[in-house]
C-alpha cells in the first residue's frame, strides 16, 4: 500500500512554485536524496516534457484574446488567515495563550501580596479542613479572648480588631504550626467565620516588621481571608466565599 | 478535456457567460477556481453524448529515462486526443496537472477528490502513457560504431 509520501510524490509539482505545502516539500527532498532518486528524476523529466508539449497546444485566437491582458491564474499569496489556520501555528498560539494566562494569573495573584500572605494562605487551608469540634468550646465575645491568649499562652498583642470584637464565639484553640508558629484560632457564630491570630512576617533583610492598618485579602480554593497587621501580629478573618462576602464586616466599624 | 476544439470553446464561452450573468445579479463567482470547476463540468456534460472510456483498460509500463525524447516526437494534438480519451476524473486530473498552473490543493478543490486518489490517477496515467509511447514512438538508442 503506498504511503502518504509516495502519494505526494505521485503528484509532485512539475515546476516548484512558492506556496507548496511543507509535506510535499519534505517528500520531494527525501525522494531526491534517497533510493527513489532515479525513478523520481525520470518522473520529473517525463512530467516536464508533457507540460512543455501541453504549452504548444494551439489556443483558439478568440479565447486567447480574452486573456491577452489578464492574469487568469494569479499567483496566490499566503494570506494571514491561512497562516493562522495552520495547525502548527494554532498550536503555538494556543500554547502561548495558556502560558500567558497562567503567568498573568500568577502576577495578578502576587500583585496584591503582602508580607505574611503565604502564612495567611496556609491558614486558609487550615480553616478549610477544620471542624468546630476540634476547638475548645468557649461562648463569649471574641474581643474578650485577647486576655485569655495573654494570660494562658503568653501571647502578646493577640488582639481582636474592633470590627470582630463583639461577635459571639463557638470555640477557640492555640496551636503551634511548623511554618506559622503560634496560631490562635477562633470559631464565631456569625456566618461560621473563623478568626486567626499569628505572628507577622519579618523582613528577611533587616528583621523589621512593617504593620499595615488597611485590610488585605488572600484567596484559596473558595476561601477568602481579610488580613490586618498590628503590633507585629496578624489578624485574619476567614469566610467560605468571596471578598464581597467579607467586605460588609470590614466596613462595620466605619459606620 | 473534450478532444474537440469546438466543444471546448463552447464550454468556455458558456462558463464566461454564466459568470457574467452571476455578476449582473450581484452574485459573482466566489473564487477563480469557480471558472475551472464550472468549465470542467460543462466539458464532462459535452462529452457524455459520445463514447465513454472505461478505467483500467490500458497497459502500463515503467517510466523510461528516454520518455522526454519520445514525448518530443509527439504532435500536441496526439497528446490532446490521448488525454481526452481518458475516463473522468482521470481526464480532468491530467488536464489540470499538466497545465502546470495550479497547486495541489487547488486541483483537489476543483476535482473534489482526495490527494491519494489524485496521485493514483496521475501515476497510473503516467504509466499508461509510457506504454502508449513505447508502442507509438519507441525510442531507439543511437547506433555506436565503436561498440562493434
Amino acid at each position: 500500500m503506498p504511503t502518504k509520501s509516495d502519494a505526494l510524490l505521485g503528484c509532485a509539482p512539475i515546476t516548484e512554485k512558492p506556496g507548496i505545502d511543507r509535506s510535499m516539500r519534505v517528500a520531494i527532498n527525501r525522494a531526491r536524496h534517497g533510493k527513489q532518486a532515479v525513478a523520481f528524476s525520470n518522473q520529473q523529466a517525463f512530467d516536464g516534457a508533457v507540460a512543455k508539449l501541453v504549452q504548444t497546444i494551439p489556443v483558439d485566437a478568440q479565447v486567447a484574446e480574452w486573456f491577452a491582458n489578464e492574469s487568469l491564474i494569479p499567483l496566490v499569496k499566503r494570506r494571514w488567515k491561512k497562516i493562522l489556520l495552520n495547525p502548527a501555528v494554532l498550536s503555538i498560539l494556543l500554547a502561548i495563550a495558556v502560558i500567558s494566562g497562567v503567568f498573568a494569573y500568577r502576577v495578578h495573584e502576587h500583585l496584591r501580596d503582602f508580607p505574611g500572605a503565604d502564612k495567611a494562605r496556609r491558614l486558609l487551608s487550615v480553616a478549610a479542613s477544620s471542624r468546630s469540634v476540634l476547638l475548645d468550646p468557649l461562648k463569649t465575645d471574641a474581643g474578650a479572648l485577647s486576655d485569655l491568649f495573654f494570660m494562658k499562652y503568653r501571647l502578646e498583642h493577640y488582639d481582636i480588631p474592633a470590627e470582630f470584637a463583639d461577635f459571639r464565639t463557638l470555640g477557640s484553640r492555640v496551636f503551634d504550626d511548623d511554618e506559622v508558629h503560634a496560631v490562635a484560632q477562633i470559631w464565631i457564630v456569625e456566618k461560621r467565620m473563623q478568626l486567626f491570630l499569628f505572628p507577622a512576617e519579618k523582613n528577611p533583610k533587616d528583621g523589621s516588621i512593617n504593620d499595615f492598618s488597611d485590610w488585605r485579602f488572600v484567596e484559596l480554593e473558595g476561601w477568602t481571608g481579610a488580613v490586618k497587621q498590628r503590633n507585629g501580629v496578624c489578624f485574619m478573618a476567614v469566610i467560605r466565599g468571596r471578598e464581597k462576602d467579607l467586605t460588609p464586616y470590614l466596613e462595620k466599624k466605619k459606620q | 478535456m473534450t478532444g474537440d476544439a469546438g466543444k471546448a470553446q463552447e464550454a468556455f464561452q458558456d462558463t464566461v457567460r454564466e459568470a457574467a450573468l452571476r455578476a449582473a445579479r450581484d452574485e459573482p463567482p466566489q473564487d477563480r477556481l469557480w471558472f475551472f470547476r464550472d468549465a470542467r463540468w460543462r466539458c464532462i456534460a459535452a462529452c457524455e453524448e459520445g463514447i465513454q472510456a472505461e478505467p483500467g483498460m490500458l497497459e502500463e509500463a515503467d517510466i523510461s529515462p528516454f520518455a522526454p525524447m519520445q514525448i518530443g516526437q509527439l504532435d500536441p494534438d496526439q497528446l490532446g486526443v490521448w488525454i481526452s480519451a481518458a475516463p473522468d476524473p482521470q481526464r480532468s486530473a491530467l488536464a489540470l496537472f499538466y497545465l502546470d498552473e495550479f497547486t495541489l490543493s487547488e486541483m483537489l478543490a476543483i476535482l473534489e477528490i482526495k490527494a491519494g486518489e489524485f496521485a493514483e490517477l496521475i501515476t497510473s496515467a503516467r504509466r499508461q502513457f509510457q506504454a502508449w509511447l513505447d508502442a507509438t514512438v519507441p525510442y531507439e538508442e543511437p547506433f555506436d560504431a565503436n561498440q562493434i
